[in-house]
């Protein structure tokens, strides 16, 4: 009984992790875009979707070649880089379409064209690939027991890649030059392009990394639950967006942390409590932490820039 | 006060008139031709119903007009997509209704058949739906609707006996998509087999979700011989995945918004032993014959509600010939008494609406197809 109680509650981690990590890697790319630009890139939960679409056809391209058949980890793969790196150029040309031609616009003016291209993204994908869902092959079945508990090999390597992906964005961020260009820039635009960082470019890269993460997510979300469809980034974004939200907007260890944190409190919520409302605990938990830290669990008291 | 000048007001005032006037027009057939609709979620997660039941009532459509339309006019077809959202379902309904149908095949969901059914009555327009078995719909004591296949009350019965006289199953576990269908397909299976089965775990998960290893993990506690799910195909396929995932053995059963090529398709090789309660194969039953043959040549193999919006469309066009009418109230008495002959056999209405024969029977995933199991 004991040990059926205890294995129930190390799935229900294993479970949290698995969709908390997606979380955390979709959270970051509005929490990064947050803290530069100050917007909520609401397009963002698309570039997730386009992420798993593209990891689909990538994948379909690989199989009529014939690669998936000789070297099916070498055809993953490849199919991952593609994707992001694919989704990255999407990241990039939307910032450059919609968002830098409305740079001195008044705040609420990005705001609206974030909408309407997650609409247009939607929208696109649907009309392109068609309004059916989407199947994703069982590519790697099997994995560990530990009790009574299941971890998926799948389940593994989503965890994993994210930890490296997340550890590498931490390094990127703390000690490279682009990094601490990125870090001065969200502190402060003006000053940033007096001492000569190129102000425009380094929110490109920024759009660009936080599309690679997300496509990223999306790929291996294909790939787990073996189903995708146009509107899978809407949900997906909402929740990445609250994640970052509690973690502390802006902050970028703050969005790892919310990400992790939302995925264990839904797997927890709907295994103890009701599964019905397993999206009502995370809203529930974003209200609560809104009340009484609004900064977010990590975010520092924002001070008004004089 | 702003001063209004006097052309304004009259302007205003002629052209609400207008809009008035228009309203009243759109609800007489003014053109020569006669128009019917179906509305159904044509796009989404579920088109895959949405597809089959256009293709088949188009089809109906097609042959009518190939032998003249009905009444000596052209027969239209007006497709409305409700994306099995129950708010869409309300506004494609008022569209219909004022581009003048004369009567309806659909909805198919349950949750959209429901409130669509209010805005169709008020204008005594008959719906006929091929796909909504909750049994609500036709308990609202609606002179105009009608429903060619099942109801849920007794396929949760077929379902519940066949768990407990044939798989004589000691324990399930039950889930339910929460909308107006799954929830109440779940309830009528839960109603057949309380107190003769144990019941591990009874609880909703939410439609459109993808993982549910967290209510999974829920139902592996109970170590249950059999997963009972009242809802649709995406949730049903990633279900039965997630479920071997974590090393539950135990199978799963549905209903009819199971059965679908498209479960196979997502579940894989984890669908092999997946049941559903269904009406009886198509391809067995010898009236349905020249409709499998046209369908498959015209829109490839037919789905299975393919030939239930086949024959409701059908009904809906004889009863607009029986009554010699585009009056709803008048159509809806002739498909009352009307005996049809058609591809689904012999179908006759009770005084609700529901058809007076519905045989549920059991099917299984076997070599990954769908294969009939039970008579």
């Amino acid at each position: 009984m004991l040990l059926a109680v205890f294995s129930m509650f190390l799935q229900q981690i294993i479970n949290g992790l698995t969709v908390g990590s997606v979380y955390a890697l979709i959270a970051l790319g509005y929490t990064m875009v947050y803290g530069i630009l100050g917007l909520i890139n609401f397009a963002h939960g698309e570039i997730y979707m386009i992420g798993a679409y593209l990891g689909v056809i990538f994948f379909g391209i690989f199989t009529a070649l014939g690669l998936t058949a000789t070297n099916l980890p070498l055809s993953i793969v490849l199919t991952f880089l593609l994707a992001i790196v694919y989704s990255s150029a999407y990241g990039y040309t939307i910032e450059r379409v919609a968002y830098r031609p409305l740079r001195h616009a008044p705040r609420l003016s990005p705001l609206i064209t974030a909408l309407g291209i997650s609409i247009f993204l939607q929208n696109y994908v649907m009309l392109s690939q068609g309004a059916k869902d989407k199947v994703f092959p069982s590519l790697i079945s099997g994995g560990v027991s530990i009790g009574n508990a299941t971890v998926s090999y799948l389940q593994l390597i989503i965890m994993l890649t994210s930890l490296i992906l997340m550890t590498a964005l931490h390094f990127f961020i703390t000690k490279t030059r682009l990094g601490t260009a990125m870090r001065a820039t969200a502190q402060d635009k003006k000053m940033a392009s007096l001492l000569g960082i190129n102000v425009d470019s380094v929110i490109s890269a920024t759009f660009v990394i936080g599309s690679g993460l997300a496509a990223a997510g999306g790929v291996m979300i294909a790939m787990h639950y073996g189903l995708i469809n146009f509107y899978m980034g809407y949900v997906a974004g909402l929740k990445a967006f609250t994640a970052a939200v509690l973690g502390g907007i802006g902050n970028i260890p703050g969005a790892m942390f919310g990400g992790i944190l939302l995925g264990l409190v839904e797997s927890f919520g709907a295994g103890y409590i009701s599964a019905e409302y397993k999206d009502v605990f995370a809203f529930a938990i974003l209200i609560l932490v809104l009340i009484f830290k609004p900064s977010g669990l990590l975010g520092e008291s924002l001070q008004e820039k004089v | 006060m702003p001063k209004v000048s006097y052309w304004k007001v009259i302007s205003a005032l002629t052209l609400t008139v207008f809009v008035f006037l228009g309203c009243k027009k759109g609800g007489e057939p003014v053109s020569d031709v006669i128009k019917i609709g179906t509305a159904g979620p044509m796009t989404g997660d579920q088109s895959a119903f949405g597809q089959d039941q256009q293709n088949g009532v188009r089809l109906a459509v097609e042959e009518w007009n190939m032998k003249g339309g009905v009444l000596g006019k052209k027969i239209e077809l007006l497709v409305g997509d409700d994306q099995h959202d129950p708010k869409q379902a309300v506004s494609v309904a008022n569209k219909m209704v004022n581009d003048g149908i004369a009567g309806l095949v659909g909805h198919f969901n349950s949750s959209c058949s429901l409130p669509a059914s209010r805005i169709y009555n008020d204008q005594k327009i008959p719906m006929i739906t091929h796909g909504s078995t909750n049994p609500q719909l036709t308990e609202q004591n609606f002179k105009g609707v009608f429903r060619a296949c099942g109801r849920d009350d007794q396929q949760g019965m077929k379902a519940a006996l066949f768990v407990i006289d044939d798989m004589k199953a000691k324990s399930v576990a039950i889930l339910h998509d929460k909308t107006t269908y799954g929830q109440g397909l779940a309830d009528e299976f839960r109603k057949g087999v309380e107190g003769k089965v144990k019941v591990t775990y009874h609880g909703g998960i939410t439609q459109g979700d993808k993982d549910f290893s967290a209510v999974l993990t829920n139902v592996k506690t109970g170590n249950p011989d059999l997963i009972y799910f009242g809802g649709v195909y995406p949730e049903g396929g990633l279900l039965v995945k997630q479920a071997r995932a974590l090393g539950i053995k135990a199978p799963l059963m549905g209903g009819d918004g199971v059965i679908s090529e498209e479960f196979l398709n997502i579940a894989g090789a984890d669908a092999e032993g997946t049941y559903v309660t269904f009406a009886p194969d198509v391809n067995n039953i010898p009236s349905a014959k020249a409709f499998v043959d046209t369908y498959t040549k015209k829109y490839g193999k037919p789905g299975p509600y393919s030939v239930y919006a086949y024959v409701a469309a059908n009904v809906l066009l004889q009863g607009i010939k029986d009554s010699n009418s585009t009056e709803g109230e008048k159509i809806s008495e002739a498909v009352h008494k009307m005996k049809y002959e058609g591809a689904l056999g012999s179908i006759e209405f009770d005084d609700k609406g529901d058809v007076k024969v519905s045989p549920y029977v059991i099917w299984q995933v076997k070599g990954g197809k769908w294969e009939q199991i039970t008579k």
